[in-house]
């Protein structure tokens, strides 16, 4: 298994456990290593979402889009928290 | 099931006829313009174009067998009032009207009216509340002493019971409800979270990360609770 793989890994184990910050911040360490991973962005939207953070959260989903705009589920949490 | 008349189908007129027909409601909508009427035509249960003001087509309509109207011609003042004068004869109980100022709104209380709505207003109320107060989510002014909120849970109650927050003992407040996300793994790996609502949460409760509580109380124990 990668680091990323391992760091993305955590990061999930943590969100399960509602342990955001833990989860954050071994999202943040997997994208200093591939910081072009939109489903890493997704992943960490959720997280702010989540924890109600929506600023962050929409940031993360819009930039998940940019590097690859199929995601759906991006642009549906995305469109959710923009409303209209 | 409930029978909606909706007359007028600008914007405001247009989302409710919508918005009620989502909700699986027997909706007729009424309008003079042809193009509006088209465009409903396929979501509603029944779209006529005919002038509301004409007495005898409202009777042709079948108007008496509605037992709510809305009336969402807001800018013309004079139809608004005379249509919501003609459905109150007809013995609809329940007529809402958009109004657009507060003389508008006092003669339709006079002709019968059953509810005003100043939507731009009450729109306006509601956003400026939550943008004052940045957590708070969404708010119901219930009266002038109490209102309805849904906030992000204060950090300082979560891993506590109700019973333990004791919001209602030290604020008068009650959580009515509980909006929770439920952290989960998608089929294809990738995180989401479900959502419930656990409405009339009981004492056992536990506040938990990321829960959003609506709330209902007086205006000053939900000030201070927003400051825990």
């Amino acid at each position: 298994m990668s680091k990323v793989e391992e760091l993305v890994d955590l990061a999930k184990f943590y969100f399960l456990n509602k342990n955001f910050e833990e989860a954050i911040q071994k999202y943040v360490e997997a994208l200093k290593l591939t910081p072009k991973d939109a489903r890493i962005y997704y992943n960490l939207g959720i997280v702010y979402e989540a924890m109600n953070i929506v600023d962050k959260a929409k940031e993360n989903f819009r930039l998940a889009l940019e590097l690859d705009e199929t995601l759906i589920a991006a642009k549906k949490h995305l469109h959710r928290l923009v409303g209209g | 099931m409930r029978h909606i008349v909706v007359i007028g189908l600008g914007r405001f007129g247009s989302a409710i006829a919508e918005a009620l027909s989502s909700k699986q409601c027997e909706v007729l909508v009424i309008d003079s313009d042809e193009k509006k009427i088209e465009r409903l035509e396929p979501i509603v249960t029944q779209a006529l174009v005919l002038d509301a003001t004409d007495e005898e087509a409202l009777r042709e309509a079948g108007i008496r067998d509605f037992d709510v109207a809305i009336v969402a011609v807001g800018a013309d003042i004079e139809a608004s009032i005379l249509i919501t004068m003609l459905l109150k004869e007809f013995g609809i109980k329940e007529v809402v009207t958009k109004a657009m100022d507060n003389l508008h709104a006092k003669i339709l209380r006079k002709v019968g009216c059953d509810r005003v709505v100043f939507p731009e207003r009450d729109m306006g109320q509601r956003l400026a509340e939550s943008l004052i107060s940045p957590k708070i989510f969404d708010y119901i002014e219930l009266s002038s002493t109490h209102s309805l909120i849904e906030i992000d849970a204060p950090e300082s109650l979560e891993g506590r019971t109700l019973k333990q927050a004791e919001l209602r003992a030290k604020y008068g407040v009650s959580v009515i409800a509980i909006k929770r996300k439920t952290p989960t793994i998608r089929e294809d790996g990738e995180t989401e979270f479900k959502e419930t609502t656990i409405i009339g949460p009981s004492a056992d409760e536990e506040i938990q990360r990321g829960d959003r509580l609506c709330l209902l109380g007086k205006d000053e124990g939900l000030v201070g609770i927003q400051k825990l």
